[in-house]
């Protein structure tokens, strides 16, 4: 089972397709609302080099052998998690 | 066989499904790598009817569920080439390999964001250059920001732009902006908005992260504006290769070619929104709808004009 990190603001709208491709396909999430959360922010700009949502971080359970997806890339998140497009 | 197959999931692709699904068609709309096009990445929509205010990606759900509800299929995937075959036979691939036949085309594959087709732009793309003002401007709390464009996306973003940054500059080549007046006088109430007309953006300076942009003419007294980020609203362009591979015929610009019910040159395909030029730049959900609900009528008939040869045969 993977563990699936959304970091999101609240009117971006690639942010809600990603969720709603997670909730299609029965996807467990974390989201985390850069807006109001700066530590959320620094995580994400710290992990991903870059100041665009959504970023999706998918690692295992325990946070190990973390991938990071910029944007709503749909095969590269069916292939990161394992599902179909 | 489908008796349809829309390709899109823009206003125009979902209310072609909804009218198809009443028509009785054998529908189904492919989605495409974006659900929703321009609108659901739009936010706020305050101007389509039936709603004061409604968040664009919710509005696209809402068309989604009234197209299935009426019997259309969504699917998830992305067309990547259209042949016609014969009169009434399209096949399309898929980007899964996967095929799918059917009868008519409507092409509802919108448009994409225009760059400014600088030198860093791409390199400082989410390192301060962003093309989602809506996504990203939450971001740039506290920062000195630009936005680029004359439009109303422009304007818009401004708007929100400025709820977060310390101080927003909306650059537009024009002497004023192009934008819904109700959006405009909001954007006139900021105080931390600076609006700088008749001047283009001529470089991008960065390292890691955007550090600031030369303009075509001194503002306060320098072509230099230090910023932490610049948003780029310049326009659309058409997103026409399935278009240009069935040999549809384009305008000037890329656009497609149709006649006043969404037909192109080519028997069976019809084609709504923004990838069709009917209305020039005014690009709207209530246009992109209505062309939806024509082209699906004039795939309808077409269809029906399919079985009547047959039959006759």
């Amino acid at each position: 089972m993977k563990k699936v990190i959304i970091y999101t603001t609240p009117t971006c709208g690639y942010c809600k397709m990603a969720k709603a491709y997670f909730k299609d396909n029965n996807i467990a999430y974390i989201e985390k609302d850069v807006a109001i959360d700066q530590s959320a922010a620094d995580e994400m700009i710290n992990k991903s080099g870059q100041m665009g949502v959504p970023v999706i971080a998918i690692s295992d359970e325990d946070g190990g052998n973390e991938q990071l997806i910029i944007g709503f890339d749909q095969s590269a998140l069916a292939s990161a998690l394992g599902i179909g497009v | 066989m489908y008796d349809l197959l829309v390709v899109g999931s823009g206003a125009a692709g979902l209310s072609a499904g909804i009218y198809a699904g009443r028509y009785l068609l054998n529908t189904v709309i492919v989605q495409g790598k974006d659900f929703g096009g321009e609108t659901a990445v739009a936010a706020l929509i305050e101007n389509y009817p039936g709603y004061i205010e409604i968040d664009g990606y919710d509005l696209m759900v809402k068309m989604k569920e009234q197209a299935e509800h009426v019997g259309a299929k969504i699917m998830a995937g992305w067309v990547t080439a259209i042949t016609k075959k014969a009169e009434g036979h399209f096949v399309a691939t898929l980007g899964s390999g996967e095929t799918l036949e059917a009868k008519s085309v409507i092409l509802a594959t919108g448009s994409r964001r225009r760059r400014l087709n600088l030198p860093n732009e791409e390199a400082l793309t989410g390192k301060g250059v962003s093309y989602c003002t809506t996504c990203d401007a939450p971001l740039y709390k506290g920062k000195t920001i630009a936005i680029i464009g004359g439009g109303d996306s422009s304007v818009k973003g401004a708007n929100l732009a400025a709820l977060y940054a310390e101080k927003v500059y909306l650059i537009a080549r024009g002497k004023a902006v192009n934008a819904e007046p109700v959006n405009y006088a909001r954007l006139t109430q900021k105080k931390n908005v600076e609006m700088v007309y008749e001047t283009e953006v001529k470089e991008i300076i960065g390292a890691d992260r955007l550090e600031k942009i030369i303009l075509s003419k001194p503002l306060n007294g320098s072509v230099e504006l230090a910023l932490g980020g610049l948003f780029v609203e310049v326009g659309a362009l058409p997103n026409n290769d399935l278009a240009k591979s069935l040999g549809v015929e384009l305008d000037a610009r890329g656009f497609v070619e149709v006649d006043p019910f969404m037909q192109a040159n080519i028997p069976g395909v019809m084609v709504a929104g923004d990838l069709c030029n009917e209305t020039g730049g005014f690009k709207q959900d209530i246009v992109a709808a209505a062309q939806g609900s024509m082209a699906a009528t004039s795939a309808y008939q077409y269809v029906g004009g399919l079985m009547s040869t047959n039959r006759s045969e």
